[in-house]
């Protein structure tokens, strides 16, 4: 195999934990470009789409791969076997939970009129998985590769220190947060700092009256 | 809810022996570009190309089915939910199908560039209804693509096959003079393209040795 193709089974990828479903991260595997490529697996009864909506401008094309699906989208619910596509516009409410086990479901978003950028929280979800299963180092070293690809995202930096919170690294997770209002110049990180459970492990420490001043 | 079956999307039969299922049209999408393929009599799933041209990054998905992928040579087999990732848009890639029932979702774009249709969809749409005689079905889909890439070479090279082959000697020598001076690519595919067979020995037909 040359350096410009890869194969990949999702079947083989490490999956993640994300809002209730399984995530089989694979613009994170593969660092596709174009456009935002994951997967969905759940046995029967499972959820497999976290329900939720997307920003004005993110379409969204649902495809299954293996299984059945039972989607819901805004109010219309549908029955999805293997080879069905699903479409979703933007700001439109959608979920789906798999009818079989082993049901896979692929995903492929993007923002019309925008090149495709990576907000990186699909790695995010597998980083964090990592850490609750104990494997700090393969998830520190995840969103450190995050930071040297957007260094002046805020966000990621933000994630970096509810990470390092939540792994019991008060001293990094202040540096990353620090570095997080620091880049944040419109101050959109103040109500994730007021709010966000993830930071309740370093919520009583003195430093954290300077994130919210 | 915008739901359709693999199965139910239009089925549009290429000459290379691949069947197009055009999703991203039938959807409408805008934000990247996705197609399926289901395979044609020769049983080609994906035609062999590269992305020189467009710089595309590609990711097919085996939906159903098996299919064996060549890329940069080597060879894969591949079954439902396994995938190819061609990053490097000059690698050749093509996929023939080894069970009827295949199936294969395409992704791709240009990475750090919004997405826009590209010319083929047009092209392709408009291909059977030439090798059918239905030249004004023809002119409708490439007038459409022309509204959506004004100017497109590729678009106006087959709008000028469709006038040659409809005798309409001089609209068709017009448009081929236009796709060769947008792209001169088009000036060797025309010398041998059988469709201008009515305009070739016209003294303004684009000359080879330009």
């Amino acid at each position: 195999m040359s350096d410009g193709y890869r194969i990949l089974s999702l079947d083989e990828v490490e999956t993640a934990s994300h809002d209730g479903s399984t995530l089989i991260p694979v613009r994170h595997t593969l660092g596709f470009r174009p456009a935002g490529v994951n997967a969905w697996t759940a046995d029967d009864g499972g959820q497999l789409i976290p329900p939720h909506t997307e920003d004005s401008g993110n379409e969204e094309l649902y495809a299954v791969v293996r299984g059945r699906a039972r989607f819901t989208v805004g109010e219309e619910e549908a029955d999805a076997p293997a080879g069905t596509l699903v479409f979703v516009p933007p700001e439109v409410f959608r979920t789906a939970v798999a009818a079989e086990d082993g049901t896979i479901v692929f995903a492929v978003g993007g923002t019309v009129g925008e090149a495709f950028n990576a907000g990186g929280w699909d790695s995010f979800a597998l980083a964090d998985t990592y850490r609750q299963e104990g494997r700090f180092d393969e998830g520190r070293a995840i969103m450190e590769q995050l930071i040297a690809e957007k260094p002046d995202y805020w966000p990621t930096s933000y994630n970096a220190g509810c990470f390092e919170a939540q792994a019991g690294y008060p001293d990094a997770a202040f540096e990353h947060l620090r570095r997080a209002k620091e880049l944040d110049a419109e101050g959109r990180s103040a109500e994730y700092f007021r709010g966000d459970g993830d930071l309740d492990p370093i919520r009583d420490d003195p430093r954290f009256q300077e994130l919210l001043g | 809810m915008s739901l359709a079956h693999i199965d139910d999307l239009d089925r549009i039969e290429m000459p290379d022996g691949f069947v197009w299922r055009p999703v991203r049209k039938h959807f409408g999408i805008r934000a990247f570009g996705t197609n399926a393929y289901t395979p044609g009599a020769s049983g080609q799933i994906v035609e062999e190309h590269t992305e020189g041209t467009l710089g595309h990054e590609e990711l097919y998905l085996v939906v159903r089915g098996r299919v064996r992928f060549t890329v940069d040579g080597n060879e894969h087999e591949l079954g439902p939910g396994q995938l190819v990732h061609v990053s490097d848009p000059s690698l050749r890639r093509a996929g023939v199908a080894l069970t009827d029932d295949a199936a294969v979702l395409a992704v791709g774009g240009k990475p750090g560039a919004p997405h826009e249709v590209s010319a083929w969809e047009y092209t392709f749409f408009a291909g059977p209804h030439i090798r059918a005689g239905r030249y004004d079905e023809a002119r409708r889909l490439l007038q459409e693509g022309l509204q959506e890439k004004p100017g497109s070479a590729p678009i106006v090279y087959d709008l000028a096959c469709v006038e040659a082959l409809a005798g309409e000697g001089e609209k068709a020598l017009e448009l081929l003079n236009e796709a060769v001076a947008t792209d001169e690519r088009f000036r060797k595919y025309a010398q041998t393209d059988e469709d201008f067979a009515s305009i070739r020995d016209d003294p303004r037909f684009p000359q080879a040795d330009v």
